[in-house]
């Protein structure tokens, strides 16, 4: 259950997962911790994609992939 | 009115009393900065981030017992709602095509571009340096706007694993960006 924060802070859960790992995040110390240290991230990996994805319709944000 | 009801309305009222002044608080101590954040992932469309903070902070509210959390964490929370919130909109416009109009330019609204474009290379930087495995997950997930059981799919690896691996991807991605000092 606590590897889920990343992606609850990333925003990539279905619906029943974010009120699950909700639960779950408010008895858990860990979970609170670690969603503050990552809730940063998300903005540093916009800066990444807004600044790629300057035209709407072409969204894939890089060219790393092979 | 009998006693009971009486009563009853009483502590409705103070209830109602004790969410306004909630509410009110929340606007104060956080809706300026999820204003500014909220914009830089609008497209800087401030009608659509105002809509978003209003959003978030009544969702906020509706979960009053998150808001005795201490403020950092409360914040962390904050911008958690108001990305799903964001991404939610965004989605229901990509289904919707003529609606997706570019974003006004304002150039005196984001006077930050050039130090998010800074951002932008040292994020990629640290990317590359990630194990194939976690940047993948990264990048079909969050970089594309899919969730997780989108991109298990794509990848055809199961979604507990795409799960883990974006765990430890991220955890990894913070370390290098904390080291070139770009991540708190």
């Amino acid at each position: 259950m606590h590897e889920g924060v990343a992606a609850y802070v990333l925003g990539v859960l279905d619906e029943e997962e974010v009120e699950e790992f909700e639960r779950h995040l408010d008895t858990c110390a860990r979970c609170q911790a670690e969603l503050k240290e990552m809730a940063d991230i998300p903005s540093r990996l916009d800066d990444l994609k807004h600044s790629a994805a300057a035209s709407e319709d072409d969204p894939p944000p890089m060219s790393m992939s092979r | 009115m009998c006693p009971v009801l009486g009563h009853l309305t009483g502590r409705l009222e103070s209830a109602d009393i004790d969410a306004e002044h909630r509410i009110a608080v929340l606007y104060q101590e956080f809706g300026g900065p999820l204003l500014r954040h909220v914009r830089k992932s609008t497209g800087n469309d401030l009608q659509w981030a105002e809509d978003v903070v209003q959003e978030t902070l009544v969702r906020a509210w509706r979960h009053s017992a998150r808001l005795q959390w201490e403020p950092s964490l409360i914040w962390a929370w904050l911008l958690t709602v108001a990305r799903r919130i964001v991404i939610d909109g965004r989605r229901r416009k990509s289904v919707r095509p003529h609606e997706v109009e570019p974003p006004e330019v304002d150039m005196l609204a984001v006077p930050d571009s050039s130090e998010r474009a800074l951002s932008a290379i040292v994020v990629a930087e640290a990317l590359r340096s990630l194990s194939e495995e976690h940047r993948e997950v990264i990048e079909q997930t969050y970089l594309r706007d899919r969730t997780i059981s989108e991109a298990a799919e794509i990848l055809g690896i199961p979604p507990g694993t795409v799960k883990s691996r974006l765990y430890y991807g991220i955890r990894a991605l913070r370390v290098l960006l904390q080291d070139k000092g770009v991540a708190g």
